[in-house]
């Protein structure tokens, strides 16, 4: 029992310890002898954990993404609006990113890895999946229009999120993303947002780029 | 193993207060059988009278069954990164949902309002609401969108009132009259507290709410078959 925790100590040292390194000095730069040293560990506890420095980075990827996944799905249910929930969410996720360093570092991990990763391809097939739930909802409620195509949507909205959060973490270190996710929306609304609601989901936004975020009161 | 047997009695007991929360929430508190319970729940008499000694208490226990549950999902839904006045909104209607739908919650308020007056149950879990309401409407002075000269308690107390005034005037069985009574008061009583340039704002957020609450509320009845 101690063991086991002792164990679980262990590995999480060696997480928070890669976590730290990837968001100051990038992937590429932390080699795991940065990472034993930085976690204060012998090589030997740190393979006893992870086989390489790529499975360190899957796990970083898996927690930071759940954080992310969680966030977003905490952020409304079905008796809200889906396009009030999409919207919510992208700032949820926004707040999540700024506030916790193995979601920052998951992102990063993210834009090296992309499709080569098995961990990676599977969270963008994730994201797209919740994303479009919503989006089909949305355009159930008449909030999204029906003569665009949906899957378009979906595919608009993922990338210029993934978009911003690119150039956020590199021209800011991630601290506009919550802006940067705002003007996108503001571009993007009026060519998906039903006539009739686009004046609501105008004010909605105005709000909610207004508000600070709860993390960072 | 004194565990196992605990566990067990738990699960009966929640197995009584969930057929108890069916009569009552079909039927006025007079009319409840005890035996009807029985037989619902299947449980023997001996079992209903070790964790309930009278049909009073068991009212009782339903009562602060669901004042539990409906403080978890206030937790969760002020936890959610929406404004003050949007999660009063919110609640208004979450609340609405399970009162029309789940036999737990409407047989608690039922019960409430029935057996609560006369043992200072009512006083004790209204407070629990007004001070949540309360709250939430002191975070939106905060932000705007409710107006500074506003009392948060006299609201909150007002937005109670409302609601529990509004389940005696309506019919809780025809969901669609009784949300859209519930947004009528609403929208009745927004102006005399909210920012007025948000008001349009909050009568957009607020018929949004009905239209997902008519579709989410499944009658108790339609329910129960």
């Amino acid at each position: 029992m101690v063991r086991q925790a002792r164990s679980e100590a262990t590995r999480r040292r060696i997480i928070d310890s890669a976590v730290d390194l990837i968001n100051e000095i990038g992937y590429p730069a932390s080699g795991l002898a940065d990472i034993i040293e930085r976690a204060e560990l012998t090589k030997g506890a740190l393979y006893y954990h992870f086989e390489s420095k790529e499975a360190v980075a899957t796990a970083i990827i898996e927690e930071g993404i759940d954080t992310i996944l969680n966030a977003f799905r905490s952020a409304g249910g079905p008796s809200s609006p889906a396009m009030e929930n999409i919207v919510l969410g992208l700032f949820v996720i926004a707040d999540a990113i700024k506030a916790d360093a193995v979601a920052q570092a998951s992102c990063r991990l993210l834009r090296t890895f992309g499709g080569f990763n098995p961990a990676a391809k599977a969270t963008y097939v994730v994201l797209l999946d919740h994303l479009a739930e919503r989006v089909a909802s949305a355009v159930e409620q008449r909030d999204l229009r029906p003569d665009v195509d949906a899957e378009a949507i979906v595919a608009t909205l993922m990338a210029s999120m993934l978009g911003a959060e690119l150039v956020s973490s590199a021209l800011a270190d991630g601290r506009d993303l919550r802006r940067r996710f705002a003007l996108n929306l503001e571009i993007l609304m009026p060519a998906i947002v039903t006539e009739e609601s686009l004046g609501y989901y105008r004010e909605f936004l105005a709000r909610q780029s207004m508000r600070i975020s709860p993390s960072n009161p | 193993m004194t565990e196992q047997v605990d566990r067990r009695a738990d699960a009966t007991r929640l197995q009584i207060l969930q057929a108890a929360a069916h009569q009552f929430a079909t039927r006025p508190y007079s009319q409840v059988n005890l035996d009807d319970i029985l037989a619902s729940a299947d449980v023997t008499k001996g079992a209903l009278y070790f964790h309930f000694r009278s049909k009073h208490a068991l009212a009782t226990a339903v009562i602060e069954h669901r004042a539990e549950h409906g403080w978890v999902e206030f937790g969760q839904l002020s936890t959610r990164g929406r404004a003050g006045l949007e999660t009063m909104i919110d609640l208004a209607y979450l609340i609405a949902v399970s009162d029309i739908g789940e036999a737990e919650a409407r047989a608690g308020l039922n019960l409430l309002e029935s057996i609560g007056r006369f043992d200072g149950l009512q006083a004790k879990l209204l407070d629990v609401w007004v001070i949540g309401f309360a709250a939430m409407a002191r975070r939106a002075i905060a932000e705007g969108d409710v107006v500074d000269r506003i009392d948060p308690e006299h609201a909150a107390r007002l937005l109670v009132s409302m609601y529990l005034g509004l389940r005696q005037t309506s019919n809780l069985d025809e969901p669609e009259s009784y949300i859209g009574d519930l947004e009528s008061l609403w929208m009745l009583v927004l102006p005399g507290f909210a920012n007025p340039e948000r008001l349009a704002y909050f009568a957009g957020f607020i018929r949004r709410r009905s239209a997902l609450a008519v579709k989410n509320a499944i009658p108790l009845r339609a329910n129960n078959l």
